[in-house]
């Protein structure tokens, strides 16, 4: 299958001070590839780039030497709109819930500033955010409220269907659930895989749980002091669990 | 684990503990008749998710809650009730009776005084040890959880990692020999080997000395390797207690169950619907809502019913029983 | 808000936890700790009212336009009751009025020094690089500038009016505004949520305004109002010298014509001392004020 998002001999140093430099290599000659319907775990341990890794492949970042292929064409030379396209297609989901949300902006305001972004008219925002609450397991009550007074699971949940808004290709979880509890990192995991299936995403999984890993990626990458230590294929679970169904 | 046979005595008895909170948004019911039973020398996990209640009962037993919080019921520790001791009294006992280990070790040390004196001062302002003595007791409690050497002791908190520093209030809280150590979320933001170290050399420390360990975590794998007893905890209710192992290989009540499926052995099964609001609380059983077993006798409160056959105590071979709050049993 | 009048939205969802004006007032008005504290807000907050009432109805307060002349040098009483100054204006419209000439400077200098530095924050503290750089160093030109006495030139050379001396404090003042909005903004823009709106690709000045501004008001209220004190003190300052306007009527002028006419060393104190209340006692609303936020604003983030 042709993959998504493809990675080439990406390296990233930083330099610091004015006349006696200090290089510091985060990562080393990264090629990974993510494929629509798969997902890639990262795991390694803390200070091995896997974050860095995981923003330059956002977009956030930018390596300083290799290369980033988006369904084919290459960061550096696409056009404006598909630079926006690609912008749009790979998003992110950071590891601390209630930090991704805006603690001043209720849960209703920080849906609707996507909304307005993506230029949705407003007569449709009720029924879109109906449909995506949906999807993501919440429900409507949670709209009045502010990050600060719904739990770490609803706060990623929200953080989750933020991002789905944009109909994105491939999402990149930087420890999505180890900030979570048991019975809600069950419950996550369980949605990002049902969400998988349903809407074809790519995903690379960032984690430091060997677990985790195992259970939702077909492919586990190693990073050891920014480079690749261990690139193998892991035997996936399929869950035996029941479907996630939220009912507050 | 614990292998100490000798004497199981109750060391601190709960009875009844209730605690809320005024809030601007009502008031929460953070804990509802929490009852439990430490004995000496045991180790006792008290296991639940955000929000079960776990840290504020502990916080509770030593008067550490801020001002707008209600607390009833007893906390008896040698023949005196916690509760009701005033100030000056409590602050005798925290420290050198019943130490406190809290959850963010780099913010519960100070900044600027090194590690062997901030260890040492205990040792000196509490029991008014000589300076030499102290500082010597307090070299060997640090290489004793790893931190050797006498460069280490003279470093200061900002120099060491955080399971470091984790190890250092370990000692800090350790070196007085009290008698019971609660112990808030040890393992957090530890690594799994570093955590494992930790806690086994906490669990060594304590065996030396006989004192009890009430073990505050939300992970249960830690809670079954380093307790004896557990006490799971769900809405600020316990729901289940008994022996450790034995809860793993057979749990009772249904949310306990439910909560070892999502483990990640167990294949991540997850628990349908989330927990409900501390503030408005159901009445009856509070985990009926997500319950597979739930029936109509559930909307009233079931109280702990005690299961015979299903545990051992503490310290003795007799058999006693596992207690499940719970219309099943 | 639009969810309140869905059903199964429970009321305290929306009445109570959602409403912020809602919370505030309950944290001022409810009797949680700190009440002497609160009571002393309270206060705060109703004396700065009573001058903005003031200054607002001169018309209707005050009891003679203070530009009529009555008798000159009456002792306070009868028909007067802060007597009458040397030309006859009667001292207590003369106050009165004067609260309006007072606090539209105060004001305006204060929102003119409070927006300049927000804006000059906020923009070097999230472009960083060669933007902060530039903001900075353009910062501390302004810092390097001494102010009374550039307001004191300038004031001598161009026609004395208290627009003027607004317009001159508001320019020279936003520098500490910038530095703190400029930190506070670094701060701000590592949370997660400003990453994660980037990544959603929103744009920076969508972001700046409506992610990290609201972040930082608790840090540029509390200078808002505090400039708005020292502008006031600076323009009782200047026209005290002299510089400031003497065709409008300010408390600073009041104390100016007091000293001037022989007011002091007579012993007239109606002259002097009430104006003087005047200032000293609207700064310490605007200061019990702006501690009245910061302590609500902590007691908000500890009940989060």
């Amino acid at each position: 299958m042709l993959a998504i998002l493809k990675a080439e001999d990406v390296s990233l140093v930083y330099e610091s001070g004015l006349i006696f430099k200090k290089r510091h290599e985060a990562l080393k000659g990264i090629s990974l590839q993510l494929q629509p319907g798969k997902t890639v775990g990262l795991m390694g341990p803390s200070g091995s780039g896997k974050t860095t890794l995981g923003k330059i492949l956002a977009g956030i970042e930018r390596p300083t030497s290799g290369r980033i292929f988006f369904a084919g064409r290459e960061l550096g030379t696409m056009n404006k709109s598909e630079t926006t396209a690609f912008r749009k297609a790979v998003q992110m989901v950071f590891q601390d819930p209630e930090g991704s949300l805006n603690p001043k902006k209720s849960i209703e305001q920080s849906i609707a500033e996507v909304l307005a972004m993506l230029k949705i008219p407003s007569g449709r925002w009720k029924d879109v955010t109906g449909r995506m609450l949906e999807k993501v397991g919440l429900s409507e009550e949670l709209l009045c409220r502010y990050p600060g007074q719904i739990s770490g699971g609803q706060c990623q949940r929200v953080a989750l269907g933020r991002v789905l808004l944009l109909q994105p290709q491939v999402i990149i979880l930087d420890e999505p659930t180890s900030a979570l509890d048991i019975s809600v990192q069950a419950q996550i995991l369980n949605l990002l895989k049902e969400l998988q299936r349903d809407l074809g995403l790519a995903y690379l999984l960032i984690s430091h749980q060997s677990n985790v890993i195992r259970f939702m990626a077909q492919e586990t990458i190693v990073l050891e002091g920014g480079m690749i230590s261990e690139q193998s294929s892991t035997y996936s679970h399929s869950s035996p669990g029941n479907k996630p169904q939220n009912i507050a | 684990m614990s292998a100490i046979l000798a004497d199981a005595a109750p060391i601190l008895q709960i009875e009844d503990l209730s605690v809320s909170f005024d809030t601007a948004a009502g008031q929460v019911k953070a804990a509802e008749n929490v009852s439990f039973v430490l004995h000496r020398g045991e180790t006792l996990a008290l296991v639940g998710e955000t929000g079960c209640g776990k840290s504020v009962v502990a916080s509770s037993i030593m008067q550490l809650l801020p001002g707008n919080a209600h607390i009833q019921g007893r906390a008896v520790y040698a023949g005196r009730d916690l509760l009701g001791l005033d100030e000056r009294e409590m602050s005798r006992i925290r420290g050198s009776e019943i130490a406190i280990v809290f959850q963010n070790p780099s913010l519960a040390l100070n900044p600027i005084i090194r590690v062997g004196d901030q260890v040492a001062e205990m040792l000196r302002v509490r029991k008014g040890a000589a300076a030499v003595e102290a500082m010597q007791k307090a070299r060997d409690m640090l290489s004793g959880l790893g931190l050797q050497g006498e460069k280490k002791m003279r470093m200061y908190p900002f120099q060491f990692s955080g399971g470091m520093n984790q190890r250092v209030m370990i000692a800090a809280s350790m070196i007085l020999s009290p008698r019971i150590i609660i112990a808030d979320e040890p393992s957090k933001g530890l690594d799994g080997a570093l955590a494992k170290e930790v806690m086994a050399e906490m669990a060594r420390i304590k065996n030396q000395s006989g004192a009890s360990l009430l073990l505050i975590t939300h992970d249960l794998n830690l809670a079954r390797d380093i307790s004896d007893r557990m006490a799971v905890m769900y809405c600020g209710e316990i729901v289940e207690i008994g022996r450790s192992e034995e809860i793993f290989n057979k749990p009772l009540h249904p949310y306990t169950a439910a909560l070892l499926d999502c483990l990640p052995e167990r294949g991540f099964q997850p628990i349908p619907g989330s927990s409900p609001s501390m503030i408005n609380p159901p009445s009856g059983c509070k985990f009926l809502p997500r319950c597979p077993k739930g029936s109509e006798r559930c909307n009233r409160m079931p109280g702990m019913a005690t299961v015979e056959g299903m545990s051992t105590a503490f310290g003795s071979s007799e058999s006693i029983g596992r207690e499940v709050r719970c219309w099943l049993y | 808000m639009e969810c309140c009048k869905k059903e199964g939205c429970g009321i305290e969802c929306c009445n109570m936890e959602g409403r912020r004006t809602k919370r505030i007032l309950m944290a001022l008005c409810s009797a949680g700790s700190d009440l002497r504290a609160q009571k002393i807000s309270l206060v705060g907050l109703l004396l700065f009212l009573s001058f903005v009432l003031m200054a607002v109805f001169s018309l209707q307060l005050a009891p003679y336009d203070p530009w009529i002349r009555f008798e000159p040098y009456l002792l306070p009483g009868g028909e007067h009751i802060l007597g009458t100054n040397d030309l006859g204006n009667d001292i207590l419209s003369e106050l009165i009025y004067g609260t309006r000439v007072s606090l539209i400077v105060g004001f305006a200098a204060a929102l003119l020094a409070t927006i300049t530095g927000t804006i000059v924050g906020l923009l070097a503290g999230y472009y960083r690089g060669m933007t902060d750089e530039i903001l900075m160093g353009i910062t501390d030109i302004f810092l390097m500038i001494p102010q009374i006495p550039l307001i004191i030139v300038i004031a001598s050379f161009l026609r004395p009016s208290f627009w003027l001396v607004a317009i001159l404090m508001g320019a020279l003042w936003w520098t500490s505004t910038a530095r703190v909005v400029r930190s506070k903004t670094l701060q701000v823009r590592e949370n997660g949520f400003v990453q994660a709106a980037r990544a959603l690709g929103f744009s920076d000045f969508h972001i700046i305004f409506t992610d990290v501004l609201p972040n930082t008001i608790h840090v540029i209220a509390p200078k808002f109002l505090l400039s708005i004190a020292s502008a006031m003190i600076a323009e009782a300052s200047i026209s005290f010298l002299g510089l400031g306007d003497p065709t409008m009527k300010s408390w600073g002028t009041m104390i100016n014509f007091a000293f001037t006419r022989g007011g002091f060393i007579n012993g007239y104190w109606w002259w002097y001392l009430t104006p003087g209340l005047c200032i000293t006692l609207f700064v310490l609303c605007v200061v019990l004020m702006g501690f009245a936020w910061e302590e609500q604003e902590q007691e908000y983030r500890r009940l989060e």
